[in-house]
């Protein structure tokens, strides 16, 4: 829902309204489902990761194994 | 804004804000490649999505709650009463809990035809925040998993650097009134407490594999690429000109702001809303950076690793009182700060076994402890704020050496290594051993072997 439907007439006001930004007063909301985000985001990516080093791991490649993978392109 | 010299002064702070947000956002850019110049072949890819994927983590938390501590915990809180008060006519929403201008959900965190200055000063201070957990980083290379460093990045970048911003830099802060502590650009503020805490997760995470030897002598991992490195730091210095520009307040009426009845005086200032000019800060940035590039090419005996980390660590020793220094003051005290930051770096390796990778506790928090110190001495006297009736002590040298400890240890050393504590025992600090012979990058190296030999055996 917009905020602003006119500049003139929001611009012209006695006191003008800083914030234009839509969906004023739902705040909350984004900042909710921004937290959640960023939550999932650290246990998501900590899991991948763990479970990418164990596979690695199994595997013990030697210290100078990843030269055989050097690419030339 | 309806008045066109208010417009102006407005608009003008607005722009000399972004411009130094865009100059040190070469800071990031900078630390991102020297990180990978010092980092093996192996551990490149993985070094370097550490550094920028704090960049998300600390910008996102900056704006959740960063920004809020640093309004919220200028008195402590209940260390020392604020200033903000409607008697001192500096109310901002005042005291703890405050405020209306950091608050995620304010209407002033977004577009606001009302207000300029906000975002970009909140900007300004993300950048800051950046550079605090990129010290870390820099530190930790090529052992620590992507996840604890996400967390220990939101730790110093959005929590105990803004507390200490908030105790020792913001204009209400208790260490002002109490210790007459005195950090304009952030000997202590930003690096003190990044090496400390850098230090602090170095001793419970442990050395490289191959750091020492079985008897304990330290063995150098050089810097595989020393012309990545080389510019990295080039734009690091670049970058902490745009940051000491950022430290100031372009331009600003002093007369009613101390409350001095028919005086004006316009000037330039710095975060304490203290007088000083950027003219004059350019002389001792640049004479400081020259005193550190002296002194750590003498006692690295020529080395371009420590050279060029002698430059920062000169600025870094000088930023503290480089507001008020002469600039012959800030050579010599750079040089100081070098000197010992070698020295240090040196003596904590071989006694500790700290393996610090690009020497990050030396150059950021020696050398930010050093210079506290020293500034405590040569500013011994000098007001600490310009709000005189209002009970703020003078810069002396035991509030500065009480701040350098608070810097150092209390927001820095104690809960870095905390925090390690618990995620090594979480199992969640340390890659595994296999993981960190191989490297970091085996997979994704294995990988673009596996597509190269099939793009070179493909016919159509």
């Amino acid at each position: 829902m917009a905020t602003v439907t006119s500049w003139v007439e929001h611009l012209s006001a006695d006191e003008v309204a800083g914030a234009v930004y839509p969906f004023i007063g739902t705040e909350w909301l984004w900042l909710t489902i921004a937290v959640v985000f960023w939550l999932w985001f650290h246990v998501a990516t900590g899991t991948g990761e763990a479970e990418e080093q164990q596979k690695l791991a199994r595997k013990k490649p030697s210290a100078n194994d990843y030269k055989k993978n050097i690419t030339d392109w | 804004m309806t008045d066109g010299l208010e417009a102006l002064t407005v608009v003008f702070t607005e722009f000399y804000y972004w411009i130094t947000v865009v100059l040190m956002f070469l800071i990031h850019v900078g630390f991102c490649m020297y990180e990978v110049g010092a980092s093996r072949y192996k551990h490149h890819q993985h070094t370097l999505m550490k550094n920028t994927m704090l960049i998300p983590l600390v910008t996102v938390t900056w704006f959740f709650f960063g920004w809020w501590i640093y309004w919220a915990f200028p008195t402590g809180p209940y260390i020392a009463p604020s200033i903000m008060t409607e008697s001192s006519g500096l109310i901002l929403g005042g005291g703890f809990g405050a405020n209306e201008l950091a608050n995620p959900m304010s209407p002033v965190m977004a577009v606001n035809l009302n207000d300029h200055i906000n975002g970009v000063f909140w900007a300004a201070f993300l950048l800051f925040s950046w550079t605090a957990a990129s010290i870390v980083s820099g530190a930790i290379i090529e052992r620590i998993t992507t996840f604890a460093f996400g967390i220990l990045a939101i730790a110093i970048g959005s929590v105990f650097w803004t507390i200490d911003a908030a105790w020792g830099w913001h204009f209400d802060g208790w260490m002002l009134k109490l210790l007459g502590y005195h950090d304009a650009y952030a000997s202590g503020v930003i690096h003190a407490v990044a090496g400390g805490f850098a230090l602090g997760v170095l001793a419970v995470l442990g050395p490289r594999i191959g750091k020492f030897s079985s008897s304990g002598e330290p063995r150098n991992i050089g810097p595989r690429n020393p012309w990545l490195v080389c510019i990295g730091l080039f734009l690091i210095y670049t970058g902490f000109w745009g940051f000491y520009a950022a430290c100031n307040i372009p331009i600003f009426d002093l007369g009613p702001e101390y409350g001095m009845e028919g005086v004006t005086f316009f000037t330039a200032t710095n975060i304490y809303v203290t007088p000083t000019t950027l003219s004059g800060i350019t002389m001792t940035f640049l004479l400081s950076l020259s005193g550190g590039l002296l002194s750590g090419y003498w006692v690295s005996k020529g080395d371009p690793f420590w050279t060029y980390s002698g430059g920062l660590a000169g600025i870094i020793t000088a930023s503290a009182g480089n507001d008020l220094y002469h600039p012959l003051q800030s050579l010599i005290i750079a040089g100081i700060g070098t000197f010992i930051a070698y020295k240090m770096h040196y003596w904590v390796e071989r006694r500790f076994k700290i393996d610090d990778a690009v020497g990050a506790v030396a150059v950021h928090g020696y050398a930010g402890v050093v210079g506290l110190v020293i500034c405590g001495f040569v500013l011994w006297g000098y007001p600490s704020s310009g709000y005189d009736g209002l009970g703020y002590a003078a810069i002396n040298p035991i509030g500065m050496i009480i701040g350098a400890v608070i810097m150092f240890g209390v927001l820095g050393f104690v809960p870095g290594w905390i925090l390690a504590k618990i995620l090594h025992g979480a199992g969640k600090l340390r890659i595994p051993r296999e993981v960190e012979l191989a490297g970091l990058d085996y997979n994704i190296m294995e990988a673009a072997s596996r597509d190269e030999k099939n793009v070179a055996s493909a016919n159509r």
